[in-house]
């Protein structure tokens, strides 16, 4: 049994200050994936606080064989689901909050204007995933910030590996018709995962 | 080659040997839709993390202390709501027997004394007949029967005992 699992385990138990590990632990992920669904930092905060409550009060619940992100993802990214639904209308908004909004820096980011370039692309880019359908954009997020693989992603959304890949598939499509629309010369010079959220 | 494997290529996000890139390498320079694609999943990979602001873990607690709190507020208001909404239910359907004993306290101390009486007098009655029968009866039903009797009562309870100790040893809704 790992560190992680003994957490879980005491969490289990009723400890309060296991689980306030775990969410010093998962608090980057978890607001992560609200931020990218959600695409505003005060309702991904929300989201995010919601998220491990909904942990906390339905850990016993959680399968300690299953890996712990992903059963935690799945919840942040079912609340997403559900509160887009309600919602209905789409947020395209790419403001971002300086004061609640902390990018993780790039140490090896070699020139400012270089780093500029990339920030307007990610900026386009996440105005971009909110323009997808709810599950499509939780099916984008966990493949591309968190390497999932199709099966974890099927896992974490209760759908099909089929239905995965056939999602990925029309979002990627339609990101790149977006892309095509709105970007002029973007060139984005980096390897294939290189950034996991974990 | 013509455009459609590219796509595919870029849409299924498939692994490529050096071949097949070099040949995606020359179609990107011509293909405006491959192009676009490929740079918007570079765009995607290249993509950071977002953290939340300093102290989230502080404030999940505070909210926790609040669902608690929210908890108990739901719990203890529900409680109250149920035991009042009883005893109104409860005053409504016993008001007017209540009214009407209060009215006329001989009436219904009668009605009482007379219920009373006729609990007891039946309740003698059954015991008398419960006792003939019990000296009467054996005389009539053969050894066999009883034996037959007392077997399938024991095999019942025994059957009984069995069920009840298998559900305890099954695990009740938590997985893990």
């Amino acid at each position: 049994m790992n560190e992680e699992q003994t957490w879980i385990l005491q969490a289990k138990n009723g400890s309060d200050e296991a689980f306030a590990y775990i969410v010093e632990t998962y608090q980057s992920p978890v607001y992560n994936l609200c931020y990218r669904m959600l695409g505003e930092p005060e309702t991904a905060e929300d989201a995010a606080q919601e998220t491990f409550l909904r942990a906390y009060q339905h850990l016993h619940r959680y399968d300690i064989k299953r890996p712990f992100a992903t059963w935690l993802l799945s919840i942040a990214a079912h609340y997403c689901i559900d509160r887009l639904r309600r919602r209905k209308l789409p947020i395209f908004s790419v403001d971002e909050d300086e004061e609640t909004t902390f990018e993780i820096p790039d140490a090896q980011a070699p020139h400012p204007e270089t780093e500029a370039v990339h920030g307007e692309q990610r900026e386009q880019i996440h105005a971009m995933v909110q323009s997808l359908e709810a599950t499509d954009r939780a099916a984008i997020v966990m493949r591309y910030w968190y390497d999932f693989s199709e099966i974890e992603i099927a896992e974490a959304l209760n759908l099909t590996v089929s239905a995965v890949k056939s999602r990925l598939h029309r979002a990627r499509k339609q990101l790149g018709k977006l892309w095509q629309e709105t970007s002029t010369t973007a060139h984005v010079e980096r390897s294939p995962y290189e950034s996991p959220a974990f | 080659m013509n455009h459609r494997p590219f796509e595919d290529w870029l849409l299924d996000d498939q692994p490529l040997n050096p071949t097949q890139k070099r040949e995606l390498d020359t179609h990107l320079r011509t293909c405006k839709v491959c192009s676009a694609l490929a740079e918007s999943n570079l765009a995607l990979r290249s993509a950071r993390l977002v953290v939340p602001a300093p102290g989230f873990t502080s404030r999940w607690q505070e909210r926790l202390v609040l669902a608690r709190r929210a908890q108990r507020r739901r719990t203890l208001l529900g409680t109250l709501f149920f035991s009042v909404g009883g005893l109104l239910l409860l005053a409504f359907l016993a008001g007017p027997v209540l009214v009407s004993l209060i009215g006329s306290p001989a009436e219904w101390i009668s009605a009482m004394v007379h219920a009373l009486l006729f609990i007891y007098t039946t309740t003698l009655a059954v015991a008398e007949a419960g006792s003939v029968l019990f000296r009467v009866l054996p005389g009539f039903v053969p050894p066999f029967v009883w034996l037959v009797l007392f077997s399938t009562l024991s095999g019942f309870a025994l059957l009984w005992s069995v069920s009840i100790w298998r559900l305890m040893r099954r695990p009740q809704g938590v997985t893990s």
